[in-house]
């Protein structure tokens, strides 16, 4: 989706070369799972070396600053985090590190947490971790040396906890009573009497929370930029090859990962039966077609950060079922109507749009049925409160019935909004912002069409994927009325994570932004805020599902596929996927 | 001579601030990303970008930040020469370019001895035999090697070739170079690269020194050559090749800077983690001052070679004095 941005970006790095030569003189379909390894893991044999192959590097190597799918793909392997998604069912958290659930206090205020005792850190440090050591790593996700990405939406809540502080800074509102007690006090928002305990709770599974010894990391983190990462301990089954002061040597940025085992792990106190012996990661893997068909005919290999291409996918659904894994990623996409931009502020306008919208064409253009189901409302498969909210039926919202399109039903909402002849009639040039290369750009241009066809006076303007966020649809005062390329991931199982950056209207800033449709109804903010406070998962689950209903009345976007993660592996691999995080896992996969 | 290679040096480091500059200008002025906003995450909040430019000093102002990395690329601070941070992995810049250099070398070494050595006799007996058969076939060949992109090369080898998925599994292929132990492990991995990237550079070289022998043998010192009764070898080698390939040897010094400052295309198709592939990484990351070191060090081989081949030019052209 960036590729243009590189090479126009390559362009200008050719440009200045030549400056000097010249002044020298010279993702996938229904909510069910296709393909294999995408249940409940299975006995392995132990031992081995499995080899990913990815294109580009994780986003981060430290563990208080990862954010994204692959950094979390290495957490699972290297780290013990307080809590951890249920390997075959992303929607349950299971205890890691901790002893049991955590304990959420009525008012929310109040999160406290058991650990079990025994786990050690790995070489150098070589010590029993203790609830200091998980504090520390909490504190230190708010350091100006860390600045982790999630810290403040999900951990902001804790009393005395700022973003950007001085590193070494303490949280008071972290108390650890004992060694194996940690006790998380958060203070109420404003005028309220109750606090965000539920989400804390629940972020708890996040990488933020794998136990880090101050002791040790405080001189990296005492750095302008934390050099932790490249130094780290682990205490989960693997660590990234380290040598004798723990530098982790397992570690050449953009070209591979090296993980082995850690010595000081104890497999009685984990879940994880980390069979193979070692992990290698091997970046630069660039060209999708060659990777996946190496994983196809190798051995020991298996995908990381890029997807096969929809001509392998395609091949390897027929010929090689047992190489692929599909399963819900999470995640939705979306063509944003920007509800303050006339004539999207109308609703009825909107339902037209979603309702003669054909979204199994849009969902063509990346590659058909096998990519994703059709959305019939937000949560998507795998989140929390996604059965609440009517599973794959939804709330039988009429105008996201029909995955081709309804136009007699277009029609008739044009009428209530006034255009007679059951088309928009007015002739305003509106702005559609989208990508200008890749599957995200053919998917615009389809929207384009059939928006133009709803007698819509489409501008669209393909840029690349960087400046479409940056300078249209990730900033309000762009006044850009369609983005045909957003959509949204959750960071974890609950509900919260998915909505509420995206249509809750008091989220909305002027850069940075993605509210997308700035939808802003004062209804669901509220609905969102009360949310925000329930403590227990199953009333959570409940009451994020009911704002998935009202957010899916306002229509503010043609919500239309609920992606798949495709993953394959070599023919003598024993893949499991980790459902939470939409790839395999390294810890519970093995070669056959 | 002494004073003319003082003055171009002293050039080398005027140029150098200038590119320097521009891409300074290119990657920090006129942006389509945030560097902040990437790194800050999926919800930022205005507080965290904040932080974040305040981590890597991008909210100072713009000529400060050029002045901070004028001080990363010379020796005069404690840190000395690093070339900055990678803002994604954090470390040091230059450490790393120079880890990835031998690969860049051993590619491009490879890749001029096997184009000169193809592009040499060919252009020299099409020249001969212009309208010959040979001269024909081997000039086609040259346009159709010119025509393909090095990309689309690459990656009809590798389905052809490669050991593990070509149809032909014949050569190392993708990746084969990281894991590759010693310098004849390094070289077979590197096998395929060098034919790749050699092909268009032979097939232009050879047109050219076909075009500029078949010139020169027309000169009048040729004919004068011939009625002194030198054998039509030593006409061709010692008089015709050595005036003809004076040209070859200017675009071969550009070219060779050019390649030293990253291969790109082929490092990235054959996954070789030289330069190239480390400023397209980075290019792909917004990471600025990866992006600005290998731009740097690309522009200190094209200037370097330009220079060496200047110098060059007085030992190959008698005519030229400096």
């Amino acid at each position: 989706m960036r590729r243009s941005l590189h090479w126009t970006l390559i362009l200008s790095v050719l440009l200045a070369l030549t400056f000097g030569v010249a002044a020298c003189g010279g993702d996938d379909s229904e909510s069910g799972e296709q393909g294999t390894n995408a249940g409940t893991p299975a006995e392995g044999k132990k031992g081995g070396k499995l080899t990913a192959l990815w294109a580009g590097d994780t986003d981060n190597i430290d563990p208080g600053i990862t954010y994204y799918q692959m950094g979390t793909q290495i957490i699972r392997a290297t780290q013990a985090t307080l809590y951890a998604p249920k390997i075959d069912d992303a929607a349950v958290n299971e205890p890691q590190l901790a002893e049991s659930d955590p304990q959420v206090a009525e008012d929310g205020c109040t999160v406290t947490v058991k650990i079990k005792e025994g786990w050690k850190f790995s070489p150098p440090v070589d010590r029993a971790v203790t609830t200091k050591d998980i504090k520390y790593a909490i504190e230190r996700g708010f350091f100006s040396s860390v600045n982790n990405g999630y810290a403040g939406p999900y951990f902001g809540g804790l009393d005395g906890a700022k973003v950007g502080a001085k590193p070494g800074t303490k949280i008071p509102g972290i108390e650890t009573p004992d060694d194996t007690t940690i006790v998380f006090n958060l203070k109420p928002g404003e005028g309220a009497d109750k606090c965000a305990g539920g989400i804390l709770a629940q972020a708890l599974v996040m990488p933020l929370s794998a136990p880090v010894p101050e002791e040790y990391a405080k001189e990296f983190d005492a750095e302008t930029s934390s050099t932790y990462g490249q130094n780290q301990v682990a205490t989960g089954p693997y660590m990234i090859e380290n040598n004798a002061q723990g530098k982790a040597i397992g570690y050449e940025a953009g070209r591979r990962i090296h993980l082995i085992r850690n010595p000081n792990w104890d497999e009685s106190l984990d879940n994880r039966p980390a069979y193979v012996d070692e992990i290698e990661v091997q970046q630069g893997n660039d060209d999708a077609t060659v990777m996946a068909r190496k994983i196809i005919e190798g051995q020991g290999m298996i995908t990381g950060d890029q997807p096969p291409p929809p001509a392998i996918l395609k091949q390897a659904l027929t010929q090689q079922k047992d190489q692929i894994a599909l399963v819900p990623g999470g995640s939705g996409r979306w063509i944003s109507l920007n509800t303050t931009v006339k004539p999207f502020d109308d609703l009825n306008v909107r339902k037209a749009v979603s309702a003669g919208m054909d979204r199994d064409a849009l969902r063509l253009t990346r590659g058909g049925e096998a990519i994703g189901d059709i959305a019939t409302h937000y949560l998507p498969p795998g989140l929390a409160g996604y059965e609440e909210a009517g599973a794959a039926e939804g709330f039988g919202l009429d105008f996201m019935a029909n995955p081709k399109g309804d136009k007699a039903l277009m029609a008739e909402y044009f009428k209530k909004a006034g255009f007679s002849s059951g088309k928009y009639e007015g002739n305003e040039k509106l702005l559609m912002v989208g990508d200008n290369e890749g599957v995200g750009a053919k998917t615009a241009e389809v929207a384009a069409e059939q928006l133009r066809g709803m007698g819509f006076n489409i501008e669209l303007r393909q840029v690349t994927h960087d400046a479409m966020y940056n300078k249209f649809c990730n900033r309000p005062p762009s006044d850009t009325a369609i983005c045909p390329n957003v959509g949204w991931i959750k960071d974890f199982s609950d509900p919260q994570t998915y909505l509420d950056p995206t249509f809750n209207g008091e989220n909305i800033i002027q850069t940075n932004n993605v509210n997308w449709p700035e939808l802003d109804v004062p209804e669901i903010n509220k609905a969102m805020n009360d949310a925000k406070l329930l403590t227990d998962p199953a009333e959570r689950a409940k009451a994020w599902a009911e704002i998935d209903r009202m957010v899916s009345e306002q229509a503010p976007t043609v919500n239309w596929i609920w992606d798949k993660d495709t993953s394959l592996q070599s023919s003598n691999v024993q893949g499991v996927i980790d459902e939470s995080n939409g790839i395999w896992d390294w810890a519970h996969s093995s070669l056959k | 001579m002494a004073a003319y290679i003082v003055r171009r040096l002293a050039w080398v480091i005027v140029l150098l601030f200038v590119i320097t500059l521009i891409t300074f200008t290119i990657f920090t002025v006129l942006p389509a990303a945030d560097p902040a906003a990437l790194r800050a995450g999926r919800q930022p909040s205005p507080e965290l970008i904040e932080s974040i430019r305040q981590q890597f000093g991008l909210d100072d102002p713009k000529p400060i930040q050029f002045l901070r990395y004028i001080q990363d690329i010379l020796p005069f601070d404690n840190d000395g020469v690093n070339f900055g941070f990678s803002v994604q992995s954090n470390t040091e810049v230059l450490p790393q370019i120079l880890d990835r250099l031998p690969a860049t070398i051993f590619l491009t070494a490879g890749a001029v001895v096997l184009w000169l050595c193809i592009a040499i006799p060919i252009g020299t007996i099409s020249a001969v035999r212009t309208g010959s058969l040979l001269d024909r076939v081997t000039m086609g060949l040259a346009l159709i090697a010119i025509s393909a992109p090095v990309y689309f090369l690459g990656l009809v080898a590798l389905f052809l070739f490669d050991e593990d998925i070509g149809r032909f599994p014949l050569l190392p292929g993708s990746g084969a170079y990281q894991d590759a132990q010693g310098f004849f492990g390094k070289a077979g991995a590197l096998i395929m690269p060098w034919c790749v990237l050699a092909a268009a550079f032979a097939a232009i070289y050879a047109r050219f020194l076909r075009g500029n022998l078949i010139d020169t043998m027309q000169e009048d010192y040729i004919r004068t050559a011939r009625a002194k009764g030198l054998p039509e070898r030593t006409v061709i080698l010692r008089h015709g090749v050595r005036a003809a390939i004076t040209p070859i040897v200017t675009l071969l010094g550009l070219d060779i800077g050019i390649l030293l400052g990253g291969a790109i295309l082929t490092e990235t198709v054959f996954n070789i983690q030289g330069i190239g592939r480390f400023a397209y990484d980075a290019i792909v990351r917004f990471d600025l001052p990866v992006i600005q070191g290998t731009v740097l060090f690309g522009a200190f081989f094209i200037v370097m070679m330009s220079l060496f081949v200047d110098i060059l030019y007085a030992f190959i052209d008698p005519r030229v004095r400096y």
